[in-house]
């Protein structure tokens, strides 16, 4: 069964971003879904099976942190990795999101090189 | 604080990571030129250890050049999307100064990235504040980067 890929930004421009660097990157996902924020992400993740999740940190609605502390209480999808990506890639936040268990970060501006390395592992 | 080559390292990371475009940079613009005609830009604002107010700053030819190489498509018309690369380049351009400025123990958040277009426009600010306007070529014309900034 072929691999699925959720992107989470409120940025219609951003989502089509990734998912061009992740062609790019030579990641061949069979799904390519998006969400606008947290809330979305967890509505998608119910209603589908996701390989891996990309988010970003900073949304209205529900930020990434939110989504992350979301993620981790439902044991039906808290097991799905997720990496965060986002101009916000400072030590704390960084380590706050790995407390709530992001498995990575990308930083604003990033190479298709840099997600293929960070997105490898986790596939 | 050397705002210029902040300003400039910046934005050449961000062409050759993400937008894939040959950029080079020329002087920046001599004290007291205060205007530029524009048809799309983003501003974005920092707050803390100074304030300041960064802008990415386009005519229409370059504008359209830039948000189609970031997404990899054609784009014909100053539109939505247009305007949300150009936001997201604001974005990126100020996440990265706010590192170069944190490697020198300044501290800076970001506030939300704001962008406007019209047919022409010009952009002016008050001569009281600190401002930095640099011309960016590439092939399909100049743009512009503006840092306006006030050390508290």
């Amino acid at each position: 069964m072929g691999k699925a890929v959720l992107i989470v930004d409120d940025s219609n421009t951003m989502r089509k971003i990734v998912s061009r660097s992740l062609r790019q990157a030579g990641i061949d996902f069979d799904q390519i879904l998006e969400a606008g924020d947290g809330q979305e992400a967890l509505d998608v993740l119910a209603a589908n099976k996701v390989d891996v999740v990309l988010s970003d940190i900073n949304m209205p609605n529900m930020t990434g942190l939110e989504f992350l502390k979301a993620k981790a209480e439902d044991d039906a999808i808290k097991d799905i990795p997720v990496v965060m990506i986002s101009t916000e890639t400072g030590a704390d936040i960084i380590d706050e999101a790995k407390s709530y268990g992001a498995k990575g970060a990308i930083k604003k501006p990033f190479t298709p090189d840099l997600i293929n390395e960070t997105l490898g592992p986790l596939l | 604080m050397e705002f210029t080559k902040k300003i400039v390292e910046t934005t050449e990371e961000l062409f050759n990571t993400m937008i894939f475009l040959e950029v080079s940079a020329d002087p920046p613009f001599a004290e007291g030129k205060q205007a530029i005609g524009c048809h799309v830009s983003a501003m974005i604002g920092l707050t803390g250890d100074f304030s300041a107010m960064l802008g990415i700053h386009c005519p229409e030819t370059t504008g359209l050049a830039i948000s189609g190489a970031m997404l990899g498509m054609e784009i014909e018309a100053i539109d939505a999307d247009v305007k949300d690369a150009l936001g997201e380049i604001a974005n990126m351009l100020a996440g990265g100064l706010k590192e170069r400025f944190a490697a020198e123990g300044l501290n800076l958040e970001l506030a939300i990235p704001t962008a406007i277009s019209g047919k022409s426009y010009t952009i002016a600010s008050s001569t009281k504040n600190n401002r930095v306007i640099i011309p960016f070529n590439i092939e399909q014309g100049q743009f512009f980067v503006e840092m306006k900034y006030n050390l508290n």
